[in-house]
């Protein structure tokens, strides 16, 4: 089946919101499909197979986590999430079960926009994007390039000097550039879930990255801190 | 009692034995014949009355055997030697014997005793904790405990945060009791063991339970052993033990259900503000591209936008500190940059700053800041829509200034502390807000005077003593100083984060 656009499922149980953001998304050039609930909407995504789901939380008759468990078992469609601030540990269950993003209510359209547009790219590219046939490629950012196959960071045309444990954190991020990687990610990826491994041990190896990549670090142009979450990496690849 | 046993002892044994010798010498018993049978009696009349009585009747068994079956007969005089020696290993078996039998009787007279006592202690266990789930009160466990021990009345003194009362008192009919021995009670209470005083009357049991004294029971005319008084005692102890956890557990069961009611119940309020809010916002983003290019309508909807924007502001900010208060939340540091900071709060208050210049400026080795993200962005921007709102719309005045720095001032125990300031160029502060602010979390008083033009009754009071809340929330303080050269300072000081110091060993390198 071939699409002119590409096709979103709004699920939401307030109607006001789900008709707004239809008639905005349509506007802005996709085609979108709505639902009242969770067990509406999966069954909607079982139907039709949408490019991209965004989710409510919480939802009468199956919440926005069992509507994630059910596109996570079906597939890799990007899914955003509508958080509520004061469901901030249920957002990042969210991330942690495979969300690819999460706007907080009141949201503007803009950003949701923004959103969409970002993980409807990444989703087009092939696979995992940086690990096609799992050989690692060059990812190029506008002054970036992290070139993990022989280990080296160059930022112009200077070459940043990284702990393995900095670049196996900066491969992470830049790997899913755009998205929100939560720290409990970060530590089973670059970790392998090591006990002792905690946040705060996250937290002092990307302040010293960023000392070292940051033109300011106070200023973050390439890691973006996710307040209560994890890291963003927030430049998009070339 | 004593007058029936000693009847027994001088009077039955004789009489028994004397009946006996008229028996066998009736029967003509021979001499071995006739002492077995009176080795049978006196074992006998020892068993039933006594040592003394088998004494008092191997006595006169002998005297008796002697005159009546040992030769010479008629005589108390013995002619053959081996007779002798018959005579004394019966008289020693006679007493031997019986004082085997009254160990006998002692050990299980003790062993009855012993068994009452376990019966008491057990009655008392059951009635003190067995038969109802429910307690009783405290004075109910003193009446039961008081029973048990056979005590004509008694006394519960507590110690606790009331120092001493009285809490049971069984009394007695038609008379006044007694006040307590007030030098026993104090013994009881120091040396914390069992006291009784001089005449016996009165025992003072100490109530304790891991150690800490609960009370003292005071027992009048208890006919119970000192092991029994104070196990009772640590029994009752015990008993005031649970009673004092059960009202704990009553208590905490109460705050933990009260704590869930509170969750939902702000979640549910949480959720149902913030949608109409979000279809709000969706709706005027909407409606702004549909009136594109009518000026009029556009600002219009610019000043809606506005408002919605502050609503929703002031809405996340009651919901924070509902949330703080109701202590359904506790703030969740993390490390914050303070640039990063105030680019989030210049972008949430980004249809309030339009066209009004702010001055960013955060010192070279200004350290980041230790506190909870959402929390110090909501207060930024609370200080920072305050001082846009103070400022004038336009002018050189119109300007804001947001700084950052390491505090000069301050170190709380080797942790550094970040100063962050909110300036601008209003009317300064009304003395009102800042006795408002000044007053929330025992955030001290500023070192600014009153400012002049303190008139003003414009307030932002509700959002400053919100984020003079959260800030103390965070474990920081905000202080509102008059700015030199007019305007006013809003400064708030958070901990700083010190994680690069930590060390964190590297990963191996491959």
């Amino acid at each position: 089946m071939t699409r002119t656009a590409p096709l979103l499922l709004v699920i939401d149980d307030d109607p006001a919101i789900r008709e707004t953001l239809a008639r905005e998304l349509t506007l802005a050039g996709f085609e979108t499909l709505t639902a009242g609930d969770g067990e509406e909407g999966k069954s909607l995504f079982a139907r039709s197979d949408p490019d991209l789901v965004i989710t409510d939380l919480a939802m009468p008759r199956a919440d926005g986590m069992s509507v994630l468990a059910a596109v996570r078992r079906a597939g890799r469609t990007p899914v955003i999430i509508l958080s509520v601030r004061g469901e901030e540990e249920d957002k990042v269950r969210a991330l942690d079960l495979g969300a690819d993003d999460y706007v907080t209510k009141p949201f503007s359209l803009r950003e949701l926009l923004a959103r969409v547009r970002s993980h409807l790219r990444r989703s087009s590219l092939s696979a995992v994007p940086g690990m096609p046939g799992g050989v690692p490629v060059i990812l190029r950012f506008p002054g970036l390039m992290i070139d993990p196959a022989r280990r080296t960071v160059t930022q112009g045309d200077r070459e940043v000097r990284l702990t393995p444990t900095e670049l196996a954190i900066l491969e992470l991020l830049a790997n899913q550039a755009g998205k929100p990687v939560t720290l409990r990610q970060i530590i089973a990826t670059v970790w392998k879930g090591a006990p002792a491994t905690t946040q705060d041990t996250v937290r002092v190896h990307v302040g010293s990255l960023r000392r070292k990549l940051e033109p300011d670090p106070a200023e973050p142009r390439y890691i973006g801190t996710e307040p209560w979450v994890g890291y963003r990496f927030l430049m998009e690849p070339e | 009692m004593d007058v029936r046993k000693a009847a027994l002892t001088w009077l039955v044994s004789p009489v028994a034995v004397a009946l006996l010798t008229v028996v066998a010498l009736r029967a003509g018993a021979n001499a071995p014949t006739a002492g077995f049978l009176y080795l049978v009696l006196v074992l006998g009349l020892a068993t039933w009355s006594g040592w003394q009585a088998g004494v008092v009747a191997s006595v006169t068994a002998t005297g008796c055997y002697n005159f009546y079956f040992l030769p010479p007969l008629g005589t108390l005089v013995i002619s053959d030697p081996a007779n002798w020696v018959a005579l004394f290993a019966f008289l020693t078996a006679t007493i031997v014997s019986s004082r085997l039998v009254l160990n006998a009787r002692r050990q299980a007279e003790a062993a009855d005793l012993r068994r009452r006592e376990v019966e008491i202690l057990y009655e008392l266990c059951f009635s003190l904790f067995a038969a109802s789930q429910r307690s009783g009160g405290l004075g109910e466990a003193a009446a039961r405990t008081l029973g048990a021990l056979g005590a004509r009345s008694g006394m519960l003194f507590l110690d606790g945060p009331a120092p001493v009362s009285i809490v049971g008192d069984m009394g007695r009919p038609g008379g006044e009791e007694p006040a307590p021995d007030e030098a026993a009670l104090a013994q009881a209470r120091t040396l914390r063991s069992l006291v009784v005083t001089r005449d016996a009357n009165e025992v003072y049991i100490p109530l304790v339970v891991g150690g800490a004294l609960g009370g003292i029971l005071v027992a009048r005319g208890a006919a119970a052993s000192r092991k029994i008084l104070e196990s009772a005692g640590r029994l009752l102890a015990l008993a005031l033990e649970r009673e004092r956890l059960l009202a704990e557990a009553t208590h905490l069961e109460a705050v933990r259900e009260s704590d869930a009611l509170k969750t939902s119940l702000l979640r549910a309020v949480s959720h149902d503000l913030r949608t109409p809010l979000t279809a709000m916002q969706l709706g005027l983003e909407g409606l702004g591209r549909e009136v594109a290019g009518r000026p009029a309508a556009e600002a219009a909807l610019r000043e809606v936008a506005r408002e919605q924007e502050r609503l929703t502001r002031r809405i996340d900010n009651l919901l924070s500190l509902a949330r703080l208060e109701a202590g359904v939340a506790r703030p969740h540091p993390e490390d914050v940059a303070p640039g990063a900071l105030f680019r989030a709060a210049r972008e949430s208050l980004a249809l309030i700053l339009a066209g009004r210049p702010v001055a960013v400026e955060v010192a070279r080795d200004c350290p980041d800041l230790w506190a909870d993200p959402s929390l110090t962005l909501e207060i930024v921007v609370n200080l920072l829509e305050n001082a846009a709102r103070s400022a004038p719309e336009n002018g050189p005045d119109a300007s804001l200034e947001l700084a950052a720095a390491a505090d000069p001032g301050a170190d709380f125990g080797g942790k550094g502390r970040v100063r962050l300031e909110v300036r601008d160029r209003g009317p300064g502060v009304p003395a009102a807000v800042k006795r408002l602010v000044q007053g929330v979390g025992g955030a001290g008083r500023g070192a600014g005077g009153e400012g002049p033009g303190s008139g003003d009754s414009r307030s932002g009071g509700l959002g400053l003593r919100i984020a003079a809340s959260l800030a103390a929330a965070n474990g920081g303080t905000l202080f509102l100083l008059d700015r030199p050269g007019g305007g006013s300072i809003a400064r708030l000081t958070l901990p700083a984060a010190d994680l690069g110091d930590l060390e964190i060993p590297d990963l191996e390198t491959k």
